[in-house]
Protein backbone atom coordinates (compact mmCIF):
# COMPACT_ATOMS: atom_id res chain seq x y z
CA UNK A 1 0.00 0.00 0.00
CA UNK A 2 1.30 3.40 -0.97
CA UNK A 3 -0.02 6.81 -1.94
CA UNK A 4 -1.48 6.57 -5.42
CA UNK A 5 -3.22 9.10 -7.67
CA UNK A 6 -6.97 8.47 -7.97
CA UNK A 7 -8.60 11.78 -8.95
CA UNK A 8 -7.10 13.61 -11.93
CA UNK A 9 -6.68 17.39 -11.86
CA UNK A 10 -9.65 18.22 -14.17
CA UNK A 11 -11.98 16.20 -11.92
CA UNK A 12 -10.72 17.95 -8.78
CA UNK A 13 -10.83 21.44 -10.27
CA UNK A 14 -14.27 20.70 -11.67
CA UNK A 15 -15.42 19.48 -8.26
CA UNK A 16 -14.30 22.53 -6.29
CA UNK A 17 -15.39 24.90 -9.02
CA UNK A 18 -18.84 23.33 -8.83
CA UNK A 19 -18.84 23.79 -5.05
CA UNK A 20 -18.00 27.47 -5.52
CA UNK A 21 -20.51 28.28 -8.25
CA UNK A 22 -23.25 26.26 -6.55
CA UNK A 23 -22.80 28.24 -3.31
CA UNK A 24 -22.63 31.55 -5.18
CA UNK A 25 -25.78 30.86 -7.16
CA UNK A 26 -27.63 29.51 -4.14
CA UNK A 27 -26.96 32.50 -1.86
CA UNK A 28 -27.85 35.05 -4.56
CA UNK A 29 -31.11 33.33 -5.53
CA UNK A 30 -33.42 35.64 -3.58
CA UNK A 31 -31.80 38.89 -4.65
CA UNK A 32 -32.77 41.21 -7.49
CA UNK A 33 -29.62 43.30 -7.05
CA UNK A 34 -27.49 40.20 -7.57
CA UNK A 35 -29.70 38.79 -10.33
CA UNK A 36 -27.16 38.95 -13.16
CA UNK A 37 -24.54 37.43 -10.90
CA UNK A 38 -26.98 34.67 -9.92
CA UNK A 39 -27.75 33.84 -13.53
CA UNK A 40 -24.05 33.87 -14.48
CA UNK A 41 -23.17 31.58 -11.54
CA UNK A 42 -26.06 29.28 -12.47
CA UNK A 43 -24.87 29.00 -16.07
CA UNK A 44 -21.39 28.27 -14.72
CA UNK A 45 -22.91 25.32 -12.81
CA UNK A 46 -24.23 24.11 -16.15
CA UNK A 47 -20.82 24.64 -17.75
CA UNK A 48 -18.97 22.60 -15.11
CA UNK A 49 -21.57 19.84 -15.37
CA UNK A 50 -21.29 19.78 -19.16
CA UNK A 51 -17.55 19.26 -18.74
CA UNK A 52 -18.24 16.52 -16.18
CA UNK A 53 -20.44 14.67 -18.68
CA UNK A 54 -17.63 14.78 -21.22
CA UNK A 55 -15.08 13.76 -18.60
CA UNK A 56 -17.29 10.89 -17.53
CA UNK A 57 -16.56 9.38 -20.93
CA UNK A 58 -13.12 10.80 -21.77
CA UNK A 59 -11.56 11.16 -18.32
CA UNK A 60 -9.23 8.90 -16.38
CA UNK A 61 -10.28 5.60 -14.80
CA UNK A 62 -12.13 6.73 -11.66
CA UNK A 63 -13.68 9.77 -13.32
CA UNK A 64 -15.38 7.66 -15.99
CA UNK A 65 -19.03 6.74 -15.48
CA UNK A 66 -18.25 3.11 -16.34
CA UNK A 67 -16.13 2.92 -13.17
CA UNK A 68 -19.08 3.80 -10.98
CA UNK A 69 -22.11 2.17 -12.53
CA UNK A 70 -23.79 0.35 -9.66
CA UNK A 71 -27.21 -1.20 -9.22
CA UNK A 72 -29.56 0.28 -6.61
CA UNK A 73 -29.16 -2.99 -4.69
CA UNK A 74 -25.38 -2.50 -4.51
CA UNK A 75 -25.92 1.05 -3.25
CA UNK A 76 -28.38 -0.20 -0.65
CA UNK A 77 -25.96 -2.91 0.50
CA UNK A 78 -23.19 -0.35 0.86
CA UNK A 79 -25.38 1.86 3.07
CA UNK A 80 -26.22 -1.17 5.25
CA UNK A 81 -22.50 -2.01 5.52
CA UNK A 82 -21.79 1.61 6.42
CA UNK A 83 -24.46 1.56 9.15
CA UNK A 84 -22.91 -1.63 10.53
CA UNK A 85 -19.57 0.16 10.54
CA UNK A 86 -17.89 -2.29 8.15
CA UNK A 87 -18.29 -0.90 4.63
CA UNK A 88 -16.42 -2.42 1.70
CA UNK A 89 -13.64 -0.18 0.39
CA UNK A 90 -13.66 1.50 -3.02
CA UNK A 91 -10.84 3.58 -4.42
CA UNK A 92 -13.15 5.55 -6.68
CA UNK A 93 -16.80 6.38 -5.96
CA UNK A 94 -18.53 3.85 -3.70
CA UNK A 95 -21.92 2.42 -4.82
CA UNK A 96 -24.00 4.78 -2.66
CA UNK A 97 -21.86 7.84 -3.38
CA UNK A 98 -22.23 7.18 -7.10
CA UNK A 99 -25.93 7.87 -6.87
CA UNK A 100 -25.24 11.20 -5.19
CA UNK A 101 -23.02 12.10 -8.17
CA UNK A 102 -25.66 11.12 -10.73
CA UNK A 103 -28.42 12.91 -8.83
CA UNK A 104 -26.32 16.05 -8.48
CA UNK A 105 -25.63 16.08 -12.21
CA UNK A 106 -29.30 15.52 -13.09
CA UNK A 107 -30.66 18.01 -10.54
CA UNK A 108 -27.95 20.47 -11.51
CA UNK A 109 -28.94 20.42 -15.17
CA UNK A 110 -32.65 20.56 -14.30
CA UNK A 111 -32.07 23.56 -12.03
CA UNK A 112 -30.00 25.38 -14.63
CA UNK A 113 -32.46 24.72 -17.46
CA UNK A 114 -35.46 25.78 -15.36
CA UNK A 115 -33.54 28.86 -14.21
CA UNK A 116 -32.75 29.76 -17.78
CA UNK A 117 -36.44 29.41 -18.69
CA UNK A 118 -37.48 31.63 -15.77
CA UNK A 119 -34.94 34.28 -16.74
CA UNK A 120 -35.95 34.12 -20.41
CA UNK A 121 -39.60 34.35 -19.28
CA UNK A 122 -40.50 31.12 -21.01
CA UNK A 123 -43.25 29.30 -19.14
CA UNK A 124 -45.17 30.58 -16.20
CA UNK A 125 -45.20 30.96 -12.45
CA UNK A 126 -44.90 27.22 -11.90
CA UNK A 127 -41.41 27.26 -13.39
CA UNK A 128 -40.23 29.67 -10.69
CA UNK A 129 -41.58 27.26 -8.08
CA UNK A 130 -39.99 24.30 -9.85
CA UNK A 131 -36.64 26.10 -10.05
CA UNK A 132 -36.84 26.84 -6.33
CA UNK A 133 -37.78 23.27 -5.43
CA UNK A 134 -35.06 21.79 -7.65
CA UNK A 135 -32.39 23.97 -6.06
CA UNK A 136 -33.48 22.85 -2.59
CA UNK A 137 -33.45 19.20 -3.70
CA UNK A 138 -29.93 19.77 -4.97
CA UNK A 139 -28.93 21.29 -1.62
CA UNK A 140 -30.42 18.22 0.07
CA UNK A 141 -28.31 15.85 -2.06
CA UNK A 142 -25.25 18.03 -1.36
CA UNK A 143 -25.98 17.55 2.35
CA UNK A 144 -26.29 13.77 1.96
CA UNK A 145 -23.11 13.71 -0.16
CA UNK A 146 -21.16 15.65 2.53
CA UNK A 147 -22.58 13.40 5.25
CA UNK A 148 -21.55 10.33 3.24
CA UNK A 149 -18.05 11.76 2.83
CA UNK A 150 -17.75 12.35 6.59
CA UNK A 151 -19.05 8.89 7.54
CA UNK A 152 -17.01 7.20 4.79
CA UNK A 153 -13.83 9.03 5.87
CA UNK A 154 -14.39 7.95 9.44
CA UNK A 155 -15.23 4.33 8.56
CA UNK A 156 -12.18 3.86 6.30
CA UNK A 157 -9.75 6.05 8.26
CA UNK A 158 -9.04 8.05 5.12
CA UNK A 159 -9.64 11.76 4.59
CA UNK A 160 -11.84 11.85 1.50
CA UNK A 161 -11.98 15.65 1.43
CA UNK A 162 -8.20 15.88 1.25
CA UNK A 163 -8.19 13.20 -1.47
CA UNK A 164 -10.44 15.44 -3.54
CA UNK A 165 -7.86 18.22 -3.02
CA UNK A 166 -4.57 16.45 -3.76
CA UNK A 167 -5.99 13.45 -5.62
CA UNK A 168 -4.24 10.70 -3.65
CA UNK A 169 -5.45 7.70 -1.69
CA UNK A 170 -3.67 4.68 -0.23
CA UNK A 171 -3.72 1.72 -2.60
CA UNK A 172 -1.74 -0.66 -4.78
CA UNK A 173 0.38 0.96 -7.46
CA UNK A 174 -1.33 -0.92 -10.31
CA UNK A 175 -4.62 0.76 -9.34
CA UNK A 176 -3.25 4.28 -9.80
CA UNK A 177 -4.10 6.52 -12.72
CA UNK A 178 -1.21 8.15 -14.54
CA UNK A 179 -0.77 11.86 -14.00
CA UNK A 180 -1.06 12.76 -17.68
CA UNK A 181 -3.98 14.77 -19.05
CA UNK A 182 -3.16 17.62 -16.63
CA UNK A 183 -3.61 20.22 -19.39
CA UNK A 184 -7.28 19.25 -19.39
CA UNK A 185 -7.49 21.14 -16.08
CA UNK A 186 -8.29 24.23 -18.11
CA UNK A 187 -11.44 22.59 -19.54
CA UNK A 188 -13.83 22.85 -16.55
CA UNK A 189 -12.72 26.45 -16.00
CA UNK A 190 -13.21 27.29 -19.66
CA UNK A 191 -16.67 25.71 -19.88
CA UNK A 192 -17.73 27.48 -16.66
CA UNK A 193 -16.52 30.88 -17.90
CA UNK A 194 -18.02 30.44 -21.36
CA UNK A 195 -21.35 29.26 -19.95
CA UNK A 196 -21.51 32.17 -17.51
CA UNK A 197 -21.06 34.58 -20.41
CA UNK A 198 -24.44 33.43 -21.74
CA UNK A 199 -25.84 35.92 -19.24
CA UNK A 200 -25.07 38.64 -21.76
CA UNK A 201 -27.28 37.17 -24.46
CA UNK A 202 -30.20 35.70 -22.48
CA UNK B 1 -64.49 33.43 17.13
CA UNK B 2 -64.25 30.21 15.14
CA UNK B 3 -67.62 30.81 13.51
CA UNK B 4 -66.55 34.36 12.60
CA UNK B 5 -63.36 33.03 11.00
CA UNK B 6 -65.33 30.39 9.12
CA UNK B 7 -67.75 33.03 7.96
CA UNK B 8 -64.96 35.26 6.66
CA UNK B 9 -63.33 32.31 4.92
CA UNK B 10 -66.63 31.37 3.28
CA UNK B 11 -67.19 34.97 2.27
CA UNK B 12 -63.73 35.05 0.68
CA UNK B 13 -64.37 31.79 -1.11
CA UNK B 14 -67.69 32.98 -2.44
CA UNK B 15 -66.30 36.32 -3.53
CA UNK B 16 -63.40 34.64 -5.29
CA UNK B 17 -63.85 33.37 -8.82
CA UNK B 18 -64.07 29.72 -9.81
CA UNK B 19 -60.29 29.14 -9.61
CA UNK B 20 -60.30 30.43 -6.01
CA UNK B 21 -57.92 33.19 -7.03
CA UNK B 22 -57.75 36.32 -4.91
CA UNK B 23 -58.64 39.84 -5.97
CA UNK B 24 -56.77 42.99 -4.94
CA UNK B 25 -59.73 43.86 -2.69
CA UNK B 26 -59.77 40.48 -0.97
CA UNK B 27 -56.02 40.73 -0.39
CA UNK B 28 -56.39 44.22 1.10
CA UNK B 29 -59.12 43.07 3.48
CA UNK B 30 -57.10 40.00 4.44
CA UNK B 31 -54.01 42.04 5.30
CA UNK B 32 -56.13 44.73 6.97
CA UNK B 33 -57.77 42.09 9.21
CA UNK B 34 -54.33 40.82 10.17
CA UNK B 35 -53.10 44.36 10.88
CA UNK B 36 -56.19 45.10 12.98
CA UNK B 37 -55.16 42.34 15.39
CA UNK B 38 -52.23 44.42 16.61
CA UNK B 39 -53.61 47.91 15.88
CA UNK B 40 -57.41 47.88 16.41
CA UNK B 41 -59.38 50.06 14.03
CA UNK B 42 -56.76 49.83 11.28
CA UNK B 43 -57.98 51.09 7.93
CA UNK B 44 -55.89 50.78 4.77
CA UNK B 45 -54.59 54.05 3.38
CA UNK B 46 -53.63 54.57 -0.26
CA UNK B 47 -51.67 57.64 0.80
CA UNK B 48 -49.49 55.67 3.20
CA UNK B 49 -49.16 53.03 0.48
CA UNK B 50 -47.91 55.63 -1.96
CA UNK B 51 -45.25 56.84 0.44
CA UNK B 52 -44.06 53.25 0.85
CA UNK B 53 -43.79 53.07 -2.92
CA UNK B 54 -41.87 56.30 -3.39
CA UNK B 55 -39.89 56.39 -0.16
CA UNK B 56 -36.13 56.47 -0.64
CA UNK B 57 -35.19 53.55 1.62
CA UNK B 58 -31.54 53.66 0.66
CA UNK B 59 -30.88 50.13 1.91
CA UNK B 60 -29.83 48.84 -1.49
CA UNK B 61 -27.57 51.16 -3.45
CA UNK B 62 -28.75 50.01 -6.83
CA UNK B 63 -32.39 49.77 -5.77
CA UNK B 64 -33.05 52.53 -3.24
CA UNK B 65 -36.83 52.43 -3.79
CA UNK B 66 -39.64 50.56 -5.51
CA UNK B 67 -39.80 53.05 -8.38
CA UNK B 68 -36.20 52.29 -9.37
CA UNK B 69 -37.51 49.24 -11.21
CA UNK B 70 -41.30 49.60 -11.24
CA UNK B 71 -41.25 53.21 -12.46
CA UNK B 72 -43.21 56.12 -11.05
CA UNK B 73 -46.23 55.47 -13.25
CA UNK B 74 -47.88 52.30 -11.94
CA UNK B 75 -49.93 51.89 -15.11
CA UNK B 76 -46.82 51.78 -17.30
CA UNK B 77 -44.17 49.10 -17.69
CA UNK B 78 -41.12 49.22 -15.47
CA UNK B 79 -37.54 48.26 -16.24
CA UNK B 80 -35.32 46.15 -13.99
CA UNK B 81 -32.35 48.37 -13.15
CA UNK B 82 -29.88 45.47 -13.11
CA UNK B 83 -31.09 43.11 -15.84
CA UNK B 84 -32.86 45.79 -17.92
CA UNK B 85 -35.73 43.37 -18.45
CA UNK B 86 -39.20 44.82 -18.77
CA UNK B 87 -41.54 44.55 -15.79
CA UNK B 88 -45.28 44.34 -16.44
CA UNK B 89 -47.32 47.28 -15.10
CA UNK B 90 -48.00 47.25 -11.37
CA UNK B 91 -51.60 48.45 -11.55
CA UNK B 92 -54.30 45.75 -11.89
CA UNK B 93 -56.13 48.22 -14.12
CA UNK B 94 -53.33 47.94 -16.67
CA UNK B 95 -52.37 44.36 -15.86
CA UNK B 96 -55.19 42.11 -14.57
CA UNK B 97 -52.75 39.40 -13.47
CA UNK B 98 -51.49 41.63 -10.67
CA UNK B 99 -52.64 40.80 -7.12
CA UNK B 100 -54.60 37.73 -8.16
CA UNK B 101 -52.63 35.15 -6.18
CA UNK B 102 -51.98 35.39 -2.43
CA UNK B 103 -48.97 33.09 -2.65
CA UNK B 104 -47.36 35.13 -5.39
CA UNK B 105 -48.04 38.40 -3.57
CA UNK B 106 -46.51 37.03 -0.36
CA UNK B 107 -43.48 35.72 -2.21
CA UNK B 108 -42.72 39.04 -3.88
CA UNK B 109 -43.41 41.16 -0.79
CA UNK B 110 -40.94 38.98 1.06
CA UNK B 111 -38.24 39.14 -1.61
CA UNK B 112 -38.54 42.81 -2.47
CA UNK B 113 -39.22 44.23 1.01
CA UNK B 114 -36.22 42.35 2.40
CA UNK B 115 -33.98 43.80 -0.25
CA UNK B 116 -35.36 47.31 -0.71
CA UNK B 117 -36.86 48.14 2.70
CA UNK B 118 -34.27 46.11 4.56
CA UNK B 119 -36.82 44.02 6.46
CA UNK B 120 -40.07 42.19 5.79
CA UNK B 121 -43.10 44.43 5.33
CA UNK B 122 -45.87 44.36 7.93
CA UNK B 123 -49.46 43.34 7.20
CA UNK B 124 -50.48 47.00 7.60
CA UNK B 125 -47.91 48.08 5.00
CA UNK B 126 -49.06 45.39 2.60
CA UNK B 127 -52.71 46.47 2.97
CA UNK B 128 -51.75 50.13 2.41
CA UNK B 129 -49.59 49.23 -0.54
CA UNK B 130 -52.20 47.20 -2.43
CA UNK B 131 -54.77 49.88 -1.61
CA UNK B 132 -52.51 52.45 -3.29
CA UNK B 133 -51.75 50.23 -6.29
CA UNK B 134 -55.45 49.61 -6.96
CA UNK B 135 -56.74 53.11 -6.21
CA UNK B 136 -53.77 55.25 -7.20
CA UNK B 137 -52.32 58.05 -5.07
Amino acid sequence: MKKILIWDIPTRIGHWLLVAVFILSFVTGDSEEWRLFHVAAGYAVGGVLAFRMFWGVAGTRYARFTSFLFSPLQAFRYVIELLKGKPSHWLGHNPAGSYAIYLLILLGFATVVSGFAVYAEIGGEWLEEAHDALSYCMLGIVGIHVLGVIVGSWAHHENLVRSMVHGYKMGNSEEAIDSGKTYWAIAPIATAVLASMLVFIT
Amino acid sequence: MITKKTFITLLLLVSANSTFAETPASLVSGYAAEAAKTSPGFTPSAKRGQSLFTNEWGVSQKMPNCTTCHGKNIKAEGKHVVTEKRIAPFSPAANPERFSSAAKVEKWFKRNCTEVVGRECTAAEKADFIQFITQGG
